[in-house]
């Protein structure tokens, strides 16, 4: 099996879906010619001809009502934002057509679009580039967000996402696109949707997250390991819906929960697991629930970048007020 | 071999003729340098190079037409840079493996011991009282510990005089009885006992080594015994590798720590094992990691005093083999009474996962092993 990175996982399923579903569609701003801006779609254009992949003009709404028209007339249009902070003038598009055809029409049509968008900061970017705003999607009633975290998820969970039925948002960490590389079977199994991946198995401690904040979460959990504390990681890997249940069954053995995200902490993704953990597990728990995230501000320039991004040491300080709880 | 097929050079053209050739194969190239002179039916130009790398191929000599489309130029595909995007950012970038370790899909199965559920408060009343949890009767829904259940607690306890010598079990010793509760309140055991004939092994033969040698190859044989069991799912599963608890005595209580993949492993690297157990028991070194993911149980406890012991089991495994003191007996061979040597040998096995044929085969495995030798 050769060896990708994630953005070339991202590739791959395009191509696989694109050869055995004559109806999978890429569109977007310079997907075609350019191979779009991080080479995701990159020989797409060569491959399956500008009739299946096209370059649209510099219009998000116009990009999200295109998607939608052509999802609900058959096709399986993907569509790329540049970057998560382009996605904001398609919202019309994405909250009030895609994500209520289904509902709108009971059910007699469906909207089988997947909006992709590289996320997150981490890569020295100018604002708007470096968002991490599942949560405003993952509120949205209609809508499947997925975040995928290495390159063999990439690949399987873009796969699922294509063949579903209903809109999903696809939110792909760009901080971690070519950072490190993986085998990926390029055999056209998708992976499944509304799961979660348990990256690491323990007994004190349960490290919930997804993202590229995975990357600082499996290190961490590394550490600790060092030090005798078990960690638990779990990729939630699907943002909406959530699968509680695992995270559930892994609070309910350690007792301990922690969510790590990179996006603001007021209406996060984690405030809602708190909740959850609370209304459902409060009594397994040894100590709060608590989470460990970006900050409440537009996230900084290069310099800075750093400071905001939650860090090893951060999630690490963490779990060790949560082990004082015995 | 990466290859550069000839654009359209201008709105809808089928071909165009090579006019000069500015590269040659070996070449090093960068991105838009000029490769070629093409003229098509509107213009003669330049066409720039796609990558930057070193050229492997020319398709066409100078005068020869091109189709749109077909191939014009090799790159070796190793030594083109690829062209990774140049917008905006800069992303980290690394050879290194993407490690997930053994991702599971959904939850991780290992629940070991029954979840206690703790109101909050009673949990902090229970610590500042010094109140042990574990000796709470819960009387909340689904077990649920109250504040109620805390304090009824501490009030027996200010009502009774306290003897001098009881003491809330801790550490090993506590996980010791709640494994045997556990193991006595799921688990279906029955224990065979059997000797085994060692009157012909060498009397300075490392017997726990032996015994352990001898369960990787009645495992093999059997392997319904080297398994893992969950009574809630009623999954069965057994295991490729054969890893060996090993109970080990200690004043604080009972150790078992685990030989991994016994079956790769030397009589040496056996005995190095146990030695490396042995100190790290009595120095209280040892690794949680090593005390963990027992395929099956051997305890060596005749080396202290008995014959037969009914064995407990430690869930998830399904078999115990527990081996007695040593002795030498009559025996009787061909019609004739010989003195020799016996080892008495007791395997407690989980009747949910484990048939008695499975079992007994497998004791017997173990017999004729140390037997042949």
């Amino acid at each position: 099996m050769p060896e990708i990175t994630l953005v070339e996982a991202v590739t791959q399923a395009l191509a696989y879906e694109m050869q055995n579903d004559p109806n999978v569609v890429v569109m977007g701003e310079d997907v075609g010619k350019d191979g779009g801006v991080f080479r995701a779609t990159q020989g797409l254009l060569d491959k399956f001809g500008s009739q299946r992949v096209l370059d649209t003009p510099l219009a998000e709404s116009m990009i999200g009502g295109m998607a939608v028209g052509m999802a609900i007339r058959g096709l399986k249009p993907v569509a790329e934002f540049q970057f998560m902070g382009f996605i904001y003038p398609a919202m019309d598009q994405i909250i009030n057509h895609a994500a209520r055809i289904r509902n709108r029409t009971r059910g007699r049509l469906t909207c089988p679009v997947v909006f992709r968008a590289p996320f997150g900061a981490g890569i020295h970017a100018p604002e708007h580039h470096s968002e991490s705003t599942e949560a405003l999607f993952a509120h949205i009633p209609g809508l499947r967000v997925v975040i995928p975290s290495s390159p063999r998820r990439a690949y399987g969970l873009l796969l699922a996402a294509i063949r579903d039925p209903d809109p999903v948002i696809f939110l792909e960490p760009s901080r971690l696109y070519r950072f490190a590389k993986q085998e990926v079977n390029d055999d056209g199994n998708a992976l499944p949707l509304d799961v979660c991946f348990t990256l690491r198995t323990g007994q004190d401690v349960t490290l919930v997250t997804w993202g590229a904040m995975v990357k600082e979460t499996l290190a961490a959990a590394d550490k600790l390991n060092d030090e005798g504390v078990s960690a638990e990681v779990i990729d939630v890997a699907t943002i909406k819906p959530l699968d509680i249940e695992t995270i559930l069954a892994s609070v309910e053995k350690t007792g301990r929960c922690i969510i790590i995200h990179e996006a603001p902490l007021t209406g996060g993704v984690g405030a809602d697991i708190v909740a959850l953990v609370a209304e459902r597990a409060l009594f397994t728990l040894k100590a709060p629930p608590v989470r460990v995230t970006g900050f409440d501000t537009i996230v900084p320039y290069a310099r800075m970048e750093k400071y905001y991004i939650p860090s090893e040491k951060k999630i690490m300080n963490a779990v060790h007020r949560l082990m004082e709880f015995t | 071999m990466k290859i550069f097929h000839l654009p359209d050079l201008g709105e809808g053209l089928a071909e165009a003729e090579i006019r000069e050739w500015y590269v040659k194969v070996g070449d090093v190239v960068t991105v838009d340098q000029p490769l070629v002179s093409m003229e098509t039916a509107k213009a003669v130009v330049d066409v720039p190079s796609p990558y930057a790398g070193k050229i492997a191929q020319l398709f066409g000599k100078d005068n020869d037409i091109i189709q749109t489309n077909a191939p014009l130029v090799g790159f070796e595909s190793d030594k083109i840079k690829q062209d990774e995007g140049s917008v905006v950012g800069k992303l980290e970038k690394s050879e290194s493996k993407w490690d997930d370790g053994d991702v599971i899909i959904g939850q991780a199965k290992t629940k070991l011991t029954e979840v206690n559920k703790i109101m909050p408060a009673a949990r902090v009343l229970a610590k500042e009282m010094n109140i042990d949890l574990a000796l709470v009767v819960p009387t909340g829904p689904q077990g649920l510990i109250t504040v109620g259940d805390v304090k009824k607690l501490l009030l027996e306890r200010s009502s009774t005089s306290t003897a001098k010598h009881t003491e809330t079990l801790h550490g090993v010793r506590r996980v010791m009885a709640q494994a045997m509760v556990q193991s006595s309140q799921e688990i279906v055991p029955v224990t065979i006992f059997e000797d085994a004939d060692i009157t012909s092994l060498p009397a300075n033969v490392d017997l726990t080594v032996e015994l352990l040698k001898a369960i990787v190859t009645a495992a093999k044989a059997e392997p319904a015994l080297n398994a893992w069991f969950d009574g809630k799912t009623l999954e069965r599963t057994l295991m490729d590798k054969i890893n060996i608890g090993l109970a080990v005595d200690s004043k604080e209580g009972l150790f078992v720590p685990v030989i991994k993949e016994a079956e790769k492993c030397s009589h040496e690297e056996l005995r190095k094992y146990i030695e490396d157990y042995k100190h790290a028991v009595a120095n209280r070194s040892i690794a949680p990691s090593n005390m963990q993911g027992a395929t099956i149980t051997l305890s060596n406890f005749g080396m202290i005093a008995g014959r037969y012991a009914t064995p407990i089991i430690l869930p998830p495994t399904v078999a115990i083999i527990a081996c007695g003191r040593t002795r030498e007996a009559a025996l009787c061979r061909k019609g004739k009474l010989i003195a020799g040597r016996i080892m008495p040998l007791s395997l407690t096995f989980d009747h949910r996962a484990v048939t008695g044929g499975e079992a007994t085969r497998f004791l017997k495995e173990i017999i004729r092993y140390l037997e042949k030798e």
